[in-house]
């Protein structure tokens, strides 16, 4: 059988039934429109959302994702059109003859301009002369239009919007102290009755920037939705996509085993948890450490960075001081260090045997050249406690140890020597490296 | 655009937006379309954020993170900017392998950057689509026109690369979004992420930097020889074929090949965040800073850089601030600083309407020695090449008109790239020096990462990557001058009671997208719109060539206005 394009076989395939009954595609008709608008953005989640690979953009506009509608996007940053031919979509869309289904993505935060005494902007897109005749407008015809006025205009068809980034999202940093533009996250600005066309309030993908593949993952669930492919996926209470934030960064992190043994880091570029370098990381809602920043490399903490709530409603403000550490550490922090240096006592403890072969244990020696040393001589206090350590392991089982203590050592142990070849002749280059690790 | 106006055939067009560059730009421009000529050019930028006024009354431990998010196309760049502000004005300086990090995160955010600049948004206006619909002519010579750097870049015809250049199918534009994740991963290894790294500190960086990430990012460095080498191949041969067919494409875009920049990519053991004695640790960077004005070198003191700039807002939406007593009348080493230099300025927003012939832009209008001047990866190539100061010449030569570049093998053999300073300065020669800068950023990374490998062999201090510091109880100043990915981006920065009490950024991009200054001086790129001729013969009403004209400056419009 031939094979067919993924549309025509939406199209007759008996399986391309919506969980509705009705046909898959039956909203988009098989292309959806997305429509950039970027407010008070440093164009930090565009670079960020081109960077994402599940699924990059470029698959999103060609159509080759199968049963996702064919993205036709309207953003500046990566437009043939200029001007008006650019504009002209948006326009449609504000007055409803665009013909096709749309999403807003909205990147940076919105500025108070639609109340500036004198006129002007503090952000724009096109110029008056291509703004919507049906709609209000306090602009002339060569004035630039503010993007505030694009999104009322464009938010109330939109079958979903979308926040990008910690500005859209929240307010971010043009929002913070010292905010003179009067800036606002999307949520402030459209107000809390806002639903898209299809019922749905904004949806938040925080960061600053955003990981990419947080931001094209959910616009393509949310299509996938509109398609009536899967559920409306998991927001949480503020719009967040839960399974990408409802865990805090913490959690995932890999210098979160460093807190848990009360170990810190000093100064950046200790390898130890960052909590009192000024890590906000226990209570940050991210998921860049284990997503990684792009294709699953780096992340903050995993690079040594420290979190300072960079996806939070709070960021900057309630974060800064960053490089200091949270009032909070001071009490969590002792009681791990207290706590920790115990539990790291009792580990350290098991892999000094674990770190040990059993023949090692028969032949009382560490045939390494590294400077890993067999303690010659327990410390009695250690021999109890291993005691009762393996009592509990083998408790009920078998005793492996008894066994291997049989094992007779192997007669070609040490072979170089027993040839008789000359072992003195070596040059010493490990120095300092022969020395055994105390800590890790 | 629109044609809002037509008296017989000059027309008003406004190219609102203009599209593929970064962040928010228009142009209104007169065009006489019959004529094939524009007459005048105003570069709009329509975004106000307040980031200077925002960073004032904080504690200076938030001014890396706060001010790299001015720009998310050039954070790093912000970042590492801030970084050196916050050093001059603690009084502390990096360990080398702190310095080193910082570097290859500078070099690898332009293997990113360069590679999406010149295929994401230049490229696709000499793609098969574009080209045949503006320029069949070109199209039909190109389809007959074999393509010298084949053997390089694997593409038999110049069409074969045109229609490789197309918007998100070609196969040249899907590269570039590829590579540039390539390296964007490199970069997150010791930066976090991008863009916005996490990683940059006062006194050098957080990274918990180790041979694992070193290995990788030698790696995806690697891929980089072979690919710079197709890069510069494509852009030799596309730039050559249309210079060919058209001479006059040589003034799509004209300049007069005025520059400045600060350099970046400090060397480890000269860098000492002093300004007194920065003209010597500045000469020492891979790319050497200095101004060169119509084709001839200046100066290549970053002191003298820095000391000649002016930023003027006659044409600019803000108020001017120098009825008050300049903040500073000389800089730390003596030099006498005008009340117009940055570290004297007040960001005070006025914002009202757009009119060319009053106010019309959130961009000031930045001048050095009065004249304006371009910024970015060609400016670091002139400079480089025109000074002869590169102290590191294991893979790069300056001649003195041009500067030659050894890409090492990998599956293509060894390449000996040289790029020479062109007579005649345009869009396509703007282009083609961005590509041999890719080659440049490559070579840098390589040599970064073999010297942070040689420090973490010798151990001891200077494999550190963090210095200590107390931030003064007094009233101190920072100036962190560096040559970002686009260029000149210098951060002053005041502290007072152990509080900023002004913070001024000067991006690159407001030296290049800089409206009129109040001697009626267009800023470059509306020069270079004003002298490009349309060139089209089948859709001159397109402007192709004005398109091409800006885009070739690589603007990123949240860098020039904060």
């Amino acid at each position: 059988m031939a094979w067919k394009s993924a549309r025509s076989n939406r199209e007759e395939a008996p399986w391309a039934q919506g969980p509705s009954g009705g046909p898959r595609g039956a909203f988009t008709d098989g292309v959806v429109h997305v429509f950039w608008l970027s407010g008070m953005s440093c164009d930090g989640c565009s670079v960020s959302a081109l960077g994402a690979v599940h699924p990059p953009v470029e698959s999103l506009v060609s159509g080759n994702i199968p049963f996702l509608p064919k993205v036709v996007l309207h953003h500046p940053m990566l437009a043939d059109d200029v001007g008006r031919d650019f504009v002209e979509p948006f326009r449609q869309a504000a007055e409803g003859t665009l013909g096709a289904a749309y999403v807003m993505v909205v990147e940076g935060s919105i500025p108070d301009d639609q109340t500036l005494e004198r006129s002007g902007q503090y952000a724009a897109l096109g110029v008056g002369a291509d703004w919507p005749r049906s709609l209000p407008s306090s602009r002339g015809p060569e004035q630039p239009v503010r993007t505030s006025d694009w999104i009322w205009a464009l938010a109330p068809g939109a079958a979903a919007t979308i926040a990008i980034g910690t500005c859209a999202t929240w307010g971010g940093i043009p929002a913070a102290a010292g905010n003179i533009t009067g800036s606002m996250g999307l949520m402030d600005y459209l107000g809390r009755d806002y639903r898209s066309s299809k019922g749905v309030p904004i949806i938040n993908v925080p960061g600053c920037a955003p990981v990419g593949d947080n931001f094209t993952e959910t616009l393509s669930m949310v299509l996938q939705y509109l398609e009536g492919i899967g559920p409306l996926p998991d927001f949480d209470d503020l719009g967040r996509p839960a399974w990408q934030f409802e865990q805090t960064v913490h959690r995932h992190c890999p210098k979160a085993g460093y807190y848990e043994e009360g170990v810190f880091a000093e100064e950046p570029g200790d390898n130890q948890c960052l909590v009192e370098i000024g890590c906000w990381g226990p209570v940050v809602q991210c998921n860049i450490v284990e997503r990684g920043a792009i294709n699953h490399m780096g992340g903050c903490m995993v690079a040594g960075g420290a979190c300072i709530g960079c996806t939070m409603p709070g960021f900057p403000d309630k974060y800064s001081p960053f490089y200091k550490s949270p009032p909070g550490s001071a009490i969590s922090g002792g009681v791990s260090k207290v706590y920790g240096s115990g539990i790291r006592r009792l580990r350290r403890m098991s892999m000094k045997t674990g770190n040990s072969e059993p023949l090692w244990d028969n032949a009382q020696e560490v045939p390494t050249g590294w400077g890993l040393a067999r303690e010659a001589r327990q410390e009695p206090l250690d021999k109890v406690n291993i005691f009762f350590y393996k009592k509990l392991q083998y408790n009920g089982t078998v005793h492996h140890g008894k066994r291997n203590k049989k094992q007779p050592l192997p007669g070609s142990r040490d072979i170089l020597r027993q040839k008789g070849v000359n072992l003195e002749a070596s040059v010493p280059v490990l120095g300092e490296k022969l020395k055994s690790r105390e800590e890790i | 655009m629109s044609a809002t106006r037509a008296a017989d055939d000059v027309r008003e067009m406004d190219f609102d937006p203009v599209t593929r560059v970064a962040g928010a730009l228009s142009f209104q421009a007169s065009v006489d379309v019959g004529g094939g000529r524009v007459l005048d050019a105003s570069a709009l930028a329509t975004l106000f954020r307040g980031y200077e006024v925002i960073l004032e009354g904080r504690d200076p431990r938030d001014a890396i993170f706060v001010s790299s998010r001015a720009c998310g196309v050039s954070g790093g760049g912000h970042a590492t900017a801030s970084a050196l502000a916050c050093e001059m004005a603690f009084g502390i300086q990096p360990p080398p392998m702190g310095i080193v990090a910082r570097n290859l995160m500078a070099a690898l955010e332009c293997l990113y950057d360069h590679p999406t600049s010149l295929f994401t948004r230049i490229g696709p206006d000499y793609s098969e689509p574009v080209v045949r619909e503006t320029n069949p002519e070109l199209w039909e010579r190109a389809l007959q026109t074999a393509a010298p750097g084949r053997g390089t870049h694997g593409f038999e015809l110049i069409a074969d690369i045109m229609t490789a250049l197309t918007r998100f199918s070609g196969k040249l534009y899907t590269e570039a979004l590829h590579r540039g994740r390539r390296a964007r991963e490199a970069y997150v290894l010791i930066g976090g992420k991008y863009p916005h790294p996490q990683t940059l500190a006062p006194g050098g960086i957080s990274s918990t930097i180790d041979t694992q990430d070193m290995n990788v990012m030698l790696m995806r460095v690697t891929e980089f020889f072979d690919y710079s080498k197709k890069v510069v191949a494509v852009w030799d041969d596309v730039v050559d074929f249309f210079l060919e067919a058209e001479p006059r494409f040589r003034e799509v875009g004209a300049g007069p090949a005025s520059f400045i920049d600060l350099g970046q990519w400090d060397d480890p053991y000269a860098y000492d965040g002093t300004f007194e004695t920065a003209t010597a640790w500045a000469q020492r960077r891979w790319s050497t800073p200095g101004a060169i004005v119509d084709g001839r070198l200046r100066t290549t003191d970053v002191q003298q850089v820095n000391m000649g700039v002016e930023e003027f807002v006659d044409h600019s939406f803000y108020e001017s601030w120098t009825s008050q007593a300049p903040r500073l009348r000389s800089d730390p080493a003596g030099n006498p600083l005008s009340a117009y230099h940055p570290s004297n300025k007040e960001t005070i927003p006025q914002p009202g309407q757009t009119d060319p012939a009053r106010k019309y832009s959130w961009c000031t209008a930045p001048r050095w020695d009065r004249q304006p001047m371009e910024t970015g990866a060609p400016a670091r190539l002139w400079m480089t090449a025109l000074a002869r100061k590169l102290p590191h010449r294991s893979f790069m030569e300056p001649t003195g008109s041009g500067l030659r570049l050894a890409v090492p093998q990998a599956w293509l053999p060894t390449a000996e790239l040289e790029w020479r300073a062109p007579r005649h300065w345009g869009a396509l020669e703007r282009n083609r020096a961005h590509a041999y800068a890719l080659a440049q950023a490559t070579l840098v990374a390589y040599e970064n990462l073999v010297l942070g490998l040689d420090l973490m062999r010798r151990g001891g201090p200077d494999a550190g990557v963090f210095t200590h510091y107390k931030i003064p109880k007094g009233v101190s100043h920072g100036t962190g001058l560096w040559g970002g990915t686009r260029g000149y981006t210098s951060h002053h920065m005041t502290l007072e009671s152990q509080v900023i009490e002004s913070y001024q950024i000067l991006g690159p991009s407001t030296f290049t997208m800089s409206p009129r200054d109040g001697q009626g001086n267009p800023g470059p790129c509306e020069a270079a719109v004003v002298a490009t001729p349309l060139l089209s013969t089948a859709n001159p009403e397109r402007c192709i060539d004005v398109l091409r004209a800006i885009r070739s400056f690589n603007p990123s419009m949240s860098c020039a206005t904060h």
